[in-house]
């Protein structure tokens, strides 16, 4: 709390001195905090250009013996044999489901949550609390009754069947809900004064400045995508339709995992989302939602 | 038409409009699903058949001791978690929300990633790392302190450490951003009034950040108790499996995952299930009514 | 807001087409086109490379072909012949269908057969089948059940699962009778068709042995062989230990997070703590306690040390082998993959012998791990899935891919002491270790115990590992008391 310390009555040089060890120990504190966790994926990131023999013999160390190290693993991951061309296919297949369900997600809850904060009408609390109430049921009591109905329904193995289950994710419509409470309804009427429709004040007035929850919630929702595997496990049946965590799963087995490819992979396999991440954190969250608010 | 293109353009119809797609959704995807599983709860499910029995799978609970250890694990985790994923990231968040840290995005990149990464490398890599074997990082470091090394995923306290470390490194990151997300929603001229005020920094985070943060820190604590309670793929990564080693790692939904998926025993895990879903609801109800959530709000 | 989520999903696709493109520069031109295609076109594609591959496959008349041919579906066979879907969690196990299909297609061109062999990650390949059995649709034909997964899906007898009585039957005489057994149902019939034996046996390393006594290797492989008992077998390792003399050696390791030492006790005194079918369980065996007071002491007295990670076949347990902090462990025959894997650098060092036992006489080994592979209720073509299977596993010819390419100690006992095939020096695991491992498992031909996998087997077993055995060796609880808490949870399930 010392960064926002008050400035009030100090001298304009002391203070500018005090602001300077202010950032530098709230800068250095986040330095630190990032080392700490980014340590593990960097052993691992160490660890997957050693041989899996080595991975074995020496644990996962992070002293950089350049002898033992070479590129080896990435060689064979992007070699054009067929590990390597079912590693792209997962890969491949991850990224078209993750980019699917983000949208589809982010659209539907959005609208949920508007409807459930910008109007009063009698059922509206029954079914916040619905909404509530289906974020506290666990989804693995739910799989089998699920399952059978994916295939009554002839969504199995099919896109569809992994993301409309969870498109209208409970916990994300909360998110919005709770965003949008804080937000002025002034704007509502407002818009209606100037003749515009329920939808249109939806879609071009509350929506752009819902900015901020969309951003925090997008990554969200690409990281729920991405990392997901028990669901998407039971709905495809295909190999070719296999995401990313499901085929790196499928190299630990009782007999005998696969350490060269699985952390070559998995290391590899981190890379796009957090692009995705820069990209999305930095046009969101920095860039527009001040103004955004503000306006 | 024009009456029902007028109807469907009324400030009555809209919400329902909006909340349709949820409706939906929570007719075909929930209330089917969580119906049969309520009746699974009562029946003893065989392959050759299945059997209505009662309150049979809840009274054999009642004596599972198994079960006991699953719910005393899953509450103690839970309420660590909580101690320990609201105040530090909200903190966090306002720091990083503050003029003086340089080089956001990167800290705020970093403290993602871990969200980012699949659970089948998070889990391989701390695995190896709380490994009791001298190797392990974890180990490593202890011996430098001059603490000696532990197995530290055969005890209770150590393994739940673990749990712990595994937890923040992934959910930190996550819910630093929340917060990051609500305090952009909070105008800044209420600063600058309170500055005006003569207000410190501390009476500025007390007396407007704090409650200006509410329905974000809501939302945090409401996922974070489900979250909490429903644990599993963190203890299933640290121990390769549901299995622990004296049950040190064993959470409610673990429990159903072995007795419903693994064994097959839908009637028993379903039973599980239901219980988890009465506490849950229970504690979240309790815990909103006591914010106001469910006050209609006229501003 | 819409230009916002445009311009995401636009850095997603190019974020996959730069990695789609940098999969396929290294790679040939038509890898390079396919990445650019559809998805839809691109499994197409992918399709008719498999196709390709297998049908030069048929025309070669190679078993290598579709082995060697690098292509990312795993579809072999005949494509004008009968199809059959398999799930496997090994994508080895699946390659062998692979060969044995070509074989079978020239050896039945009436009856030719396409198998599609889908490799699922090992918990969710057993969910996966349970829902589908559950459910009682989207099953494949075929499909792997891993043994401690088995009593789950046999529970299903008949109206899952197919009985194999019929197609195993011309191959069961020189088959080891007690592997059909662990894969039969309640009911008596014979439901999975085993890959291995997975015979018990101790593993020395006489290489280390033999440095730390300061004696030849022949010197440490005779006093080896001469270990008959477990009394024997510890004086040896105080032998090996008072040489070595230095803190962190031990001779052994001891399980917790497996009851592999258990089982070899059961097995000697024709003890089984499931009772068998029908029976009732009881863990309160002698032998059982006999073997935990043993390795109790043994823990107390420094000749052992509990596993690193609960057991030996963990990345702790590679590690400790490694640096030759303990010398001898029991283990399956099947471990001897993880030496040519994990631990490379070990080959020549290590030597295989029988299993000490309690009293001279008794038997020396147990059958543990094992796959069994099931045919499903729901498969269009039962008959022809089932010929198959029995076939691919239990034929001569089956049983030589299994051997060479998955290193099992094969079922069929007449090939034990068949010099071709015991003695072949290319194979690795011959290379690897100082005798023919073969040849210990011909010498215990007659001394192979069972213990049964039975409903009941999940709980004790995790029973076992979870507590009890952490108790007694972690803890130093007394092992009756141990014992006994384990029996109230048993009881409460059965």
């Amino acid at each position: 709390m010392a960064g926002t310390s008050s400035v009030n009555e100090k001298a304009e040089g002391g203070m500018k001195a005090k602001r300077t060890v202010l950032t530098v120990l709230a800068t250095g504190w986040f330095a630190i905090l990032s080392a700490i966790i980014v340590f593990p994926l960097l052993a691992g990131l160490i660890a997957s250009f050693r041989p899996g023999t080595e991975l074995i013999r020496k644990g996962l160390s992070i002293d950089l013996d350049f002898s033992t190290m070479t590129l080896a693993n990435y060689k064979y991951l992007f070699g054009g044999n067929a590990d390597s061309q079912k590693y792209m296919m997962w890969y491949k297949n991850s990224l078209i489901l993750t980019a699917v369900s983000v949208v589809l997600t982010l659209f539907i809850c959005y609208i949920v949550a508007y409807g459930l904060t910008m109007y009063n009408y009698k059922l509206k609390n029954f079914l916040f609390f619905i909404v509530i109430a289906t974020m506290m049921v666990p989804f693995e009591i739910l799989i089998l009754p699920l399952y059978k109905e994916m295939i009554s329904l002839n969504l199995i193995d099919t896109m569809a069947g992994v993301v409309l289950p969870g498109v209208c994710g409970a916990s994300t419509i909360f998110f919005f809900r709770q965003y949008m409470t804080g937000l002025p309804k002034e704007l509502l009427d407002a818009g209606r004064i100037d003749g515009a429709t329920e939808y249109g004040i939806c879609f071009k007035i509350m929506m752009p400045i819902t900015k901020p929850a969309f951003a925090a919630m997008s990554i969200l929702c690409a990281m729920g995508a991405w990392n997901n595997v028990l669901w998407p496990m039971l709905v495809f049946r295909s190999a070719e339709k296999f995401t990313l965590p499901i085929g790196l799963n499928t190299l630990l087995t009782p007999y005998g995992n696969n350490y060269d490819v699985l952390i070559a992979g998995s290391m590899f396999g981190i890379i796009p989302v957090f692009i995705v991440f820069l990209c999305f954190q930095r046009y969101f969250i920095d860039g527009m939602t001040a103004g955004a608010v503000k306006g | 038409m024009s009456k029902f293109k007028k109807f469907f353009y009324s400030q009555k119809a809209a919400p329902y409009v909006f909340v349709l797609p949820f409706i939906l959704s929570f007719l075909f995807f929930w209330i089917y699903p969580l119906c049969s599983t309520i009746t699974m709860s009562f029946q003893d499910i065989t392959p050759t058949g299945t059997e209505w029995v009662g309150l049979k799978n809840f009274s054999k609970l009642l004596k599972d001791t198994v079960f006991h250890t699953a719910i005393l694990n899953s509450f103690e985790y839970m309420i660590l978690t909580l101690v320990l994923l609201i105040p530090f990231p909200m903190l966090f968040a306002v720091l990083m929300d503050s003029r003086l840290v340089k080089a956001k995005g990167f800290w705020k990149a970093c403290l993602y990633v871990p969200a980012l990464t699949s659970v089948v490398i998070s889990g391989t890599l701390f695995r190896l790392m709380f490994s009791e074997y001298s190797t392990g990082q974890m180990n490593v470091i202890t011996a430098a302190l001059g603490l000696g090394t532990f197995k530290w995923l055969k005890m209770k306290a150590t393994g739940l450490t673990a749990l712990l470390v595994v937890c923040c490194w992934r959910w930190t990151g996550v819910n630093m951003l929340y917060f990051i997300s609500g305090l952009k929603a909070i105008d800044t001229s209420l600063y600058e009034s309170a500055e005006i005020d003569g207000a410190s920094a501390w009476q500025k985070f007390r007396y407007v950040t704090i409650p200006l943060l509410k329905p974000t820190t809501i939302y945090v604590l409401t996922i974070s108790v489900y979250a909490g309670l429903s644990m599993f793929m963190e203890s299933y990564m640290l121990w390769a499996g549901p299995d622990s080693p004296n049950n040190i790692g064993l959470t409610i939904v673990g429990y159903l995952y072995k007795r419903g998926i693994t064994k097959n025993q839908l009637g028993y895990g379903s039973a599980v299930g239901i219980v988890l879903l009465v506490i849950a609801l229970a504690i979240n109800i309790v815990q909103l009514i006591l914010n106001g959530t469910f006050k209609k709000e006229e501003d | 807001m819409k230009k916002k989520v445009l311009a995401t999903l636009l850095s997603v696709a190019m974020v996959s087409t730069v990695l789609a493109g940098c999969g396929g520069s290294s790679d040939s031109a038509s890898a390079d086109s396919s990445a650019e295609t559809t998805e839809a076109d691109d499994a197409a594609a992918a399709e008719d490379a498999g196709d390709a591959a297998a049908e030069e496959g048929t025309e070669e008349g190679t078993d290598e072909a579709a082995a060697e041919e690098e292509i990312p579906t795993s579809t072999f066979g005949d494509p004008n012949g009968t199809h059959l879907e398999m799930w496997t969690f090994v994508e080895l196990h699946g390659q062998h269908y692979g060969n044995m299909v070509e074989m079978w297609n020239e050896q039945n061109p009436d009856r030719t057969i396409e198998i599609t062999c889908t490799t699922y990650p090992y918990a969710d390949m057993h969910t996966k089948l349970l829902t589908s059995l559950t459910a009682g649709t989207g099953a494949p034909d075929i499909c792997d059940v891993e043994i401690g997964q088995f009593p789950n899906v046999v529970a299903g007898e008949s109206t899952w699962l197919v009985p194999m009585n019929e197609y195993a039957a011309p191959y069961l005489d020189t088959m080891v009778q007690a592997r059909m057994d662990v894969y039969a149902g309640a009911d008596g019939n014979y439901y999975g068709i085993p890959y291995h034996v997975g015979a018990t046996v101790m593993y020395y390393n006489a290489a280390a042995m033999a440095e730390a006594m300061g004696i030849s290797q022949e010197d440490v492989i005779a006093k080896i062989d001469a270990v008959v008992t477990w009394d024997d077998y510890a004086a040896l390792g105080q032998e090996y230990l008072d040489a070595v003399a230095t803190d962190g050696k031990y001779w052994t390791s001891v399980d917790t997070a497996g009851c592999d030492w258990q089982w070899i006790a059961m097995a000697e005194y024709g003890e089984d703590w499931t009772g068998g079918f029908g029976g009732t369980a009881n863990v309160q065996l002698d032998s059982v306690k006999k073997m935990l007071t043993m390795e109790q002491e043994w823990v107390n007295s420094g000749l052992a040390e509990v596993s690193p990670d609960g057991h030996v076949d963990l990345e702790a347990g590679f590690q400790n082998i490694l640096d030759h902090n303990i010398v001898s462990f029991p283990k399956a025959m099947w471990y001897m993959s993880r030496f040519t894997n994990y631990m490379p650098e070990e080959s020549g060092n290590w030597y295989i012998a029988k299993c000490p036992v309690f009293e001279a006489g008794q038997k020396c080994s147990v059958g543990i791990g094992g796959t069994g592979t099931v045919v499903t209720q729901q498969s269009a073509n039962q008959e022809l899935a089932a010929e198959f299977l029995a076939w691919a596993k239990m034929s001569e010819e089956g049983e030589q891919l299994i051997w060479d390419n998955l290193g099992f100690d094969v079922c069929n006992t007449v090939l034990w002491n068949d010099d071709a095939f015991a003695h072949d020096d290319s194979n690795q695991y011959n290379q690897f270790f100082i005798n023919y491992p073969y040849d210990v498992l011909y010498s215990i031909k007659d001394d192979i115990g069972t213990v049964y996998t039975t409903a009941i087997s999940p709980t004790i077993n995790e029973q076992m590992c979870n507590v009890t055995l952490n108790d007694i060796l972690e803890n130093g609880m007394d092992v009756d008391e141990a014992l006994q808490a384990a029996q109230d949870v048993v009881d409460l399930e059965q």
